[in-house]
This record gives structure tokens, sequence and C-alpha cells, in this order.
């Protein structure tokens, strides 16, 4: 089957894009590039560097802006979807989403809606398997975004390794984050995966932070 | 206890999507997944409990089994749960009636009668192309303001449940479980 991948360029989308490709062909990536950093649907820090992500996997990618307003950005959403539809014949699309009954929900109106099969290889994941998953497949990602306590400016840029994956779980139980992220706490961009080519370099990056709330943003990046 | 899932889903990728969720919450050390093509006779006459997973609002290819599962699970006495598509077929089963049905996201869902995997008022994640609707084998024991939402055959511990139980009513699964 011809695959579409909603692509942000984190852990969670990648992963699915890995899982994904084991049976299927990969058409292309989507990205959409929100203008809102609160959008309920698209994950934001880093957003612009997925063409590089793209370009070591060697995919072909359709990339465009929303406003981010919440319910309009699934107009833009429809929108990139079908420019996929019409461009590259894709039978269906494949998200990473995990929990998020307002975000499946929206995703599955609109393939349903456009006779598209609707993917979503992470779906119900606990977080503490999602985790697992990384290291094992060996992917790589770094942490660009954090939004809960007890996050310090420090975990910005951060490898998301067998170390921070150990932090991350212990940080669970004593304020109730989810280790994943799946709650918006953490935000990762992918770096380097079996799908890559070619690794990514991040040259020069800048943290903007405060209280408990942060993002990386990757100044200059290249392919190695 | 052995526990038998069997996966309707045309394809792989969905499995993870909709069957992967109900294995791990179904812990029983003694518990075989396997697709409704793979699955024996053997295998069906070993299990103690059957779940019969959903799939994707595109995947229909089930639909053109559902014979395959008259043969395979008429004659089992044992418990049996089927989800979503699952529910489609163990109401083929008895030649029950299945209709177009549309329903993606929450929808509430109010228990009709006292039973052994739902109790009172709660919100369920639904996602469907078809339902059931004018049983003679089944009885209803919960439904959505639109269609049937939970059945049970009028004689055997047979159950359908039209939404996902796996998604926010782990709860409903355990309490088949404990059937």
């Amino acid at each position: 089957m011809r695959l579409a991948v909603l692509f942000s360029g984190g852990k969670d989308s990648y992963l699915a894009l890995q899982y994904a490709s084991i049976d299927h062909e990969i058409s292309c990536l989507l990205t959409l590039e929100s203008q809102n950093d609160d959008s309920w649907m698209f994950h934001t820090p880093a957003i612009e560097w997925t063409k590089l992500q793209a370009k070591s996997m060697e995919f072909s990618h359709i990339v465009s802006k929303t406003s981010g307003v919440k319910e309009k950005e699934l107009d833009d959403l429809h929108s990139i979807i079908m420019s996929a539809v019409l461009e590259y014949s894709i039978e269906g699309i494949v998200t990473g989403a995990i929990a998020s009954v307002y975000q499946s929900t929206r995703i599955q109106r609109i393939c349903n809606a456009l006779d598209l099969w609707c993917f979503n290889p992470l779906w119900q994941m606990s977080q503490r398997k999602l985790l697992e998953k990384l290291l094992s497949n060996k992917i790589i990602s770094i942490i660009t975004g954090v939004a809960a306590e007890p996050f310090s400016d420090n975990w910005l840029g951060r490898t998301i390794d067998s170390k921070c994956v150990k932090e991350l779980i212990s940080l669970e139980s004593e304020y109730g984050i989810n280790p994943a992220g799946e709650g918006g706490e953490i935000e990762s961009f992918v770096i380097n995966a079996p799908l890559f080519q070619k690794p990514i370099n991040i040259v020069e990056s800048r943290k903007h932070y405060s209280n408990f709330s942060g993002r990386l943003e990757i100044m200059e990046a290249f392919l190695e | 206890m052995s526990i038998l899932l069997i996966s309707t889903c045309s394809e792989k990728l969905c499995e993870r999507e909709f069957v992967n969720p109900i294995a791990e919450i179904v812990q029983s050390k003694s518990k075989q997944i396997l697709h409704y093509t793979e699955c024996t006779a053997k295998a069906v006459s070993t299990a103690d409990k059957i779940l019969i997973c959903g799939t994707s609002l595109q995947d229909n290819l089930y639909r053109n089994d559902c014979k395959m599962f008259t043969t395979l699970l008429s004659r089992f006495k044992k418990p049996i749960l089927g989800i979503c598509s699952g529910m489609q077929i163990v109401c083929s089963i008895f030649e029950d009636k299945i209709v177009e049905n549309i329903e993606i996201g929450m929808i509430e869902v109010e228990t009709l009668k006292d039973n052994k995997l739902s109790d009172g008022k709660f919100q369920a994640y639904s996602i469907h192309n078809y339902s059931v609707d004018d049983l003679k084998f089944f009885i209803v024991l919960a439904r959505s303001e639109n269609s049937i939402q939970i059945i049970k055959h009028k004689s055997r511990q047979i159950f359908g449940v039209s939404f996902h139980p796996e998604v926010r009513n782990q709860k409903i699964i355990d309490n088949f479980l404990q059937i």
C-alpha cells in the first residue's frame, strides 16, 4: 500500500514511520508547520528541520503552514492529505497518535471522508514501552521542548538515551509526568535512526526557557 | 487460563492498533494471538476464552469470511467477546443483522440491563462503519443514542461490544476475563 506519514520530526512520528515502512511503500512525509506553539494537533519545536530528516531518509516531503487555530487547522490537514492523494496516489495515512482521542478522531474522520486507510501503529502503547522501543530500535532523539515541573533548561538538547529514560521514568511517580511526554511534557527531534542514511549534526542551537517551560531552537544543522 | 485473541485485520500494521492494546490488557501467561485465517479448530478447542479484536474503518475483508468464523466458533461453548468487527462476526454466526452505521469518536453509552461487563452511563471510543440491529439471538445490554453497543447471546456466554473498550474502558475487558 502507498502511504503518507504525518511527520513532525519527533520520536513518535518517526517510530510510526519505521513500523509502516516494514510492509508498505512510504510515498511521502507530510508536515504541517503550525504557527501556534500550543497547537492541539501538531507538534511544533524544530518543525522546520524535518526537511533535513526527509532528505536523510530520501523521502519526498510535502510541507505546508497552518495557523494552528483549533478546528481551522483540520482544514489545513485535509488540504495537505489531499495534496498527497493527488501527487502520490496514496491509499492511506500513518500517524504517531498514542492516546489522544481528540487527534485520532479528527484524523480518522478526514481519512474516512477521503476513503483512505488510517494507521496508528503506536495507539495505546504505554509510555514506558514507547521509550523502550526507542532504545531497542536505536532511534536517537533529543529533547527540543519541555513544559512541566521539574524540567530545567538542562533538559533541552539532551539525548534520550538509557540514562535519560531512567530519569524520565523516575519523574513519573514523583511529579506525575508522562515519561514519554504524551501530555506535552517533552517534545523531541530525531537526529539519527535506522531509516536515516546520514545522521543530523546540530551545530548551533539556542535555548528559550522560563518557569519549567522551554524549547530548543536549532539555528544550524547539517547531514554528516 | 488460556486466552485466544483472534485478529480480524487484513493488514499486519493494523494489528499494532487493534490487537496489541488488547493483548497488553490480557495479562494471562497462556495467551495466543492468531489471525482468523491461521486459526485452527485445535487452537479454538484449547482456549478457555476467546476475544475477537476489531480492525480499521477501511478494512472490510473479514465480512467476506464470516462463514469461516461460523465453522470455527459455532461449537465453542466457553465465553467469547467480539469487539467492533468481532461483534459483527458473532452476530453473523447466528445470522443476525449487520447494518451500515458510522460512528467515529467519543459516544455516551447507557447500560440498559444488569450485566457482567458494564454498568451505568459511560463515555466510549467508537470507530466503525457497521453495527448490528434487529437482533433475534442476542439481547441488548447497552446502547448509545444511535446504535446498539453491548450485546449478549440469549443462552450462551457470547458478548459483543461495538465500541473499543481497549481505549478508556479496559475494565470491560477485565470484567470479561473474570467471567
